[in-house]
């Protein structure tokens, strides 16, 4: 069967900043507590304007997944890993928690896990996609920014997305090729 | 017996009790949705004992979503959305993902507790529910003995499923003296659009082409599915114009925010009025057939000019003008958005009044994208006789608003009666999980109000600030552990919910019935007769006239009968006013000696030197109730007091720095935020922090109280609190 090529297209003019990816992802992914511990969150972007003529834009985040990921260049142990789909994941018992790869992610998307000892990320929720399920961010959304789908496969609402509008990646120029991608 | 460990040693391995004992529904197969994927992989449900998918309903706030609680060797370890429940649009919030703190959650309450120091020094023992309930039945005893029954209040929160049972509780042990949430909320709200429609409807947000929402923060106050609605199409598919002194991440999604002059929204709106009448853009036909007192509204909106709004509320004529226009265009897809929480200023129940009014004149009543009256599923109710006492005066409260709900009570006023002990005294406190002391404004006085009680019990799951400062505390099971009564949650798409336990309760918790069952017996057999009855044959009588409601709740986790709007079942029938139309004048206000259309009234400006303090919510926090959940408090561990940077650079405050914040009524402590978000003459904190109960273990010290600073400002014709009048000063901590 084809490889398939896991991505996410996010509407960010839907996102109010309600966090409640963030929590689902903790919960699902049993990320420990403690404010800098997450595999996602929503970046506030810089407030435009002064008062009172304001606007203000929010950009959810997380591992890119890219095609060309820096943190695996790195890596010693090859902690980390690209399965056949494109997820970029850690192997927890290979990791040595050297966080090279921390420095490495220009989104730094990857945090140290104190529980398990390892480097941790965001892996679109493997366990729960491979069972036919959506990811926890993507699921638990309340206004639907995220969509969650196959690249290789045309008819995959991600594909279908990114041929009706336009859309971005986070820093282009780093070379990383990002499959988290944004509607502009 | 289940016992939490520490967190580092047990987040993966913590073991819940055994798996339950009812028959629980399951969750047999996934949804289209879900379905999407699946092509690769396998729908996965059960894998053996003490793992299961449990259809269930969020406790997290009023919007009660549906849930699918994932079980995993007897602990639960995620909520997902249950994508069938259309109310929520198959969605969970923070709060909503954060359940499974409440339930797994260090701070929560494990067993009876008796207090032994004095009341908030917070040094209690361990009781066993037989001695714990002895007490609470042998006081309330003593007081009806000694006061009459009335002498015995009973505090209630709303929305547990099992609130009820507490209100029977107390019809039954003889007191007339309940008092609830809605005179902290909206109970204005309720009485200007029940006066003008006879109900309060629902805005269709999903098909209205243009909104304009005053006092109302629908991208952080989470209300479904409104908040999902208003950013539906391509981020954009309506006009949005937004009313706010502060630029919320509602403002921030908004096409027009305008930081309008707190308490003046009235005059905006009589302006729109003037406009559309004036210009002769109202629905004529629809104003000719459905509504009374439209020719008495013409000559009185006369004066109240857009140029004469714009010095009131600082909105350009212009702009009114524009907006007047314009929403009459987009008739009848246009509405007014009354929110819901409308515990403002003094005048609020005119103020709705006259959004009412403006939404009746462009015809958008019953409507595709208008004002809709809610539908509501039956269920049957549950009937029981309550004892009859003849020596039980009326409520303590009795005339402190012109339309006082016998239900609800208005707090502040009844608060006030207590501490005067008129017409009588009231020596008793019976709380089910309302946090008085954080909800009600002016804290200082309800501890004074506690004070004088002989005693006072809580029901709760966490030691709030009023668990604290209570004689005996009795530990409810969380939502999760719970079977609970069905609900019938009323909107434009009804829904019936309800709730199963997903785990076993934890400790010595238990369900609210159970606690009323086991009080009643103690409080004789009157009492105890009208509680004869199980869970299970309380649900089945609820569904007696269909019992198709439990198959659908057992097979999806929620019942609805449609899944597209009806409109117009209004249409040619005679609506709940006296009129039997849309009441533009009201003739019943007359008589009361009300103002029969809205008159504008200005509210006292900002003194020199001082702010207006602003209260409002976010999407982290329910009330007083979840600041101390562990995921949430990883989002916002403590509350900041907002202020305008030009007013901070002309007092030489700096952000982050921490500021002491005075009030008439109280102080508090907090780090200072400088920010464009807000007016100038305005400071805003988010609620729910400054605890002095030491059992709130994350957010003890930290933060301040919005309850310590507010005066009790009171609305004359609903007796809803006013919380926007207060003004306080701010200095160098």
């Amino acid at each position: 069967m084809k490889n398939k090529r896991f991505a996410m297209v996010l509407d960010t003019r839907r996102c109010i900043d309600c966090k409640a990816c963030t929590v689902a992802c903790k919960a699902e992914n049993d990320v420990p507590l403690g404010p800098e511990n997450y595999r996602n969150w929503v970046g506030e972007e810089k407030l435009r304007g002064k008062y009172p003529n304001l606007g203000q834009s929010n950009t959810p985040c997380q591992c890119q997944h890219c095609g060309n990921p820096p943190c695996a260049h790195v890596c010693p142990t090859k902690a980390t890993e690209v399965n056949s789909d494109g997820i970029v994941h850690v192997v927890a018992d290979k990791c040595i928690g050297c966080k090279y790869c921390m420095t490495a992610c220009p989104y730094n998307a990857r945090y140290y896990n104190e529980e398990t000892e390892a480097v941790d990320k965001c892996t679109f929720c493997t366990q729960r996609i491979y069972a036919g399920r959506l990811p926890a961010c993507v699921e638990t959304c309340p206004t639907k920014v995220r969509v969650f789908g196959d690249l290789n496969d045309p008819n995959s609402e991600v594909s279908k997305l990114l041929t009706k509008y336009p859309s971005r990646v986070l820093k282009e120029s780093q070379g990383t090729k990002p499959y988290l991608i944004y509607i502009i | 017996m289940a016992r939490l460990i520490d967190k580092k040693l047990s987040r993966r391995r913590f073991l819940g009790t055994s798996s339950c004992a009812l028959a629980v529904a399951t969750v047999g197969s996934q949804t289209t949705v879900l379905k999407a994927l699946a092509s690769s992989g396998k729908v996965t449900t059960s894998q053996g004992a003490g793992t299961k998918d449990v259809f269930t309903s969020c406790g997290m706030c009023v919007n009660k979503c549906g849930v699918i609680a994932r079980v995993r060797d007897g602990r639960i370890h995620k909520l997902d959305p249950n994508p069938e429940f259309i109310k929520s649009r198959g969605m969970l919030c923070a709060r909503g993902n954060a359940g499974v703190k409440v339930i797994y959650d260090a701070d929560r309450l494990k067993y009876p507790l008796i207090r032994v120091g004095k009341r908030g020094e917070g040094k209690w023992r361990r009781a066993s529910w037989d001695e714990a309930l002895d007490l609470v039945a042998k006081n309330m005893n003593e007081i009806a003995e000694k006061y009459t029954r009335a002498g015995v209040m009973f505090a209630s929160t709303e929305g547990t499923f099992q609130e009820h049972f507490f209100l029977q509780m107390a019809e039954c042990y003889g007191s007339p003296n309940t008092v609830r949430h809605p005179s902290l909320c909206l109970t204005s709200n309720i009485q200007g659009f029940g006066a003008t429609y006879g109900t309060n409807p629902t805005p269709d947000v999903l098909n209205a082409d243009y909104i304009i929402m005053s006092g109302s923060n629908r991208s952080e106050a989470l209300i479904t599915p409104d908040s999902i609605d208003q950013l539906k199409g391509d981020g954009g598919r309506r006009k949005l114009v937004y009313l706010d002194p502060r630029f919320t991440k509602t403002a921030a999604k908004a096409n027009e925010w305008y930081p309008i002059k707190p308490g003046t929204d009235m005059a905006f709106i009589l302006a729109m009025i003037n406009v559309i009448v004036g210009e002769g853009l109202s629905a004529k036909e629809f104003v000719e057939e459905r509504t009374v007192g439209f020719d008495k509204l013409v000559p009185h909106v006369k004066p109240y000019t857009p140029e004469w709004a714009a010095k009131e509320c600082e909105i350009p004529a212009a702009d009114i003008r524009r907006i007047a226009r314009e929403f009459a265009a987009a008739a009848p897809k246009a509405v007014y958005y009354q929110g819901r929480r409308s515990s403002f200023f003094d005048n609020d129940t005119q103020m709705r009044r006259a959004m009412a009014i403006l939404n009746a004149i462009i015809g958008n009543w019953d409507t595709e994208g208008g004002m809709v009256p809610n539908s509501k599923i039956k269920l049957a109710k549950h009937d029981y006789l309550a004892p009859w006492y003849d020596d039980v005066p009326e409520r303590l409260d009795k005339g402190s608003a012109v339309f006082l709900s016998e239900k609800d009570g208005s707090w502040a006023n009844f608060r006030d009666r207590v501490l005067e002990a008129k017409p009588y005294p009231v020596k008793g406190m019976m709380i089910y999980k309302q946090n008085v002391l954080v909800s009600v404004p002016n804290r200082a006085k309800t501890l004074k109000m506690m004070d004088q009680m002989d005693f006072i019990c809580t029901i709760d799951i966490a030691m709030s600030d009023t668990a604290w400062y209570s004689d005996v505390v009795l530990p409810e099971a969380t939502y999760l552990e719970r079977q609970d009564p069905l609900e019938s949650l009323a909107g434009i798409l009804p829904v019936v919910a309800f709730r199963q336990p997903c785990v076993e309760a934890m400790f010595e918790s238990k369900p609210n019935l159970w606690i009323m069952q086991n009080l009643a017996k103690r409080l004789g057999s009157e009492v105890a007769e009208t509680f004869d009855f199980t869970m299970d044959e309380h649900i089945h009588h609820q569904v007696s006239k269909n019992p198709r409601i439990l198959k659908d709740l057992k097979t999806k986790g929620v019942h609805y009968m449609k899944v597209l709007p009806t409109y117009g079942l209004t249409t040619g029938k005679r609506l709940k006013t006296k009129t039997g139309k849309i009441e533009i004048y009201s003739a019943n206000y007359a008589k009361k000696g009300l103002d029969p259309l809205p008159v504008y009234t200005r509210h006292e400006d900002v003194p020199a030197n001082k702010f207006r303090l602003l209260v409002g919510r976010s999407a982290f926090f329910t009330h007083g109730t979840t600041a101390n959940n562990a995921y949430l408090h990883d989002i916002m561990p403590e509350n900041t007091l907002w202020l305008n940077t030009l007013s901070a650079k002309k007092m030489g405050l700096r952000h982050g720095q921490m500021v002491k914040v005075k009030s008439k009524v109280g102080e508090g402590t907090l780090k200072l935020e400088v920010t464009e978000k807000i007016r100038p003459d305005c400071v805003y904190m988010a609620h729910g922090f400054g605890v002095i109960s030491k059992g709130q273990s994350l957010i003890f010290g930290r933060g301040a109280s919005d309850a310590a600073l507010i005066e009790e400002k009171v609305e004359p014709i609903s007796g809803n609190i006013a919380m926007h009048q207060t003004f306080v000063e701010i200095s160098p901590a």
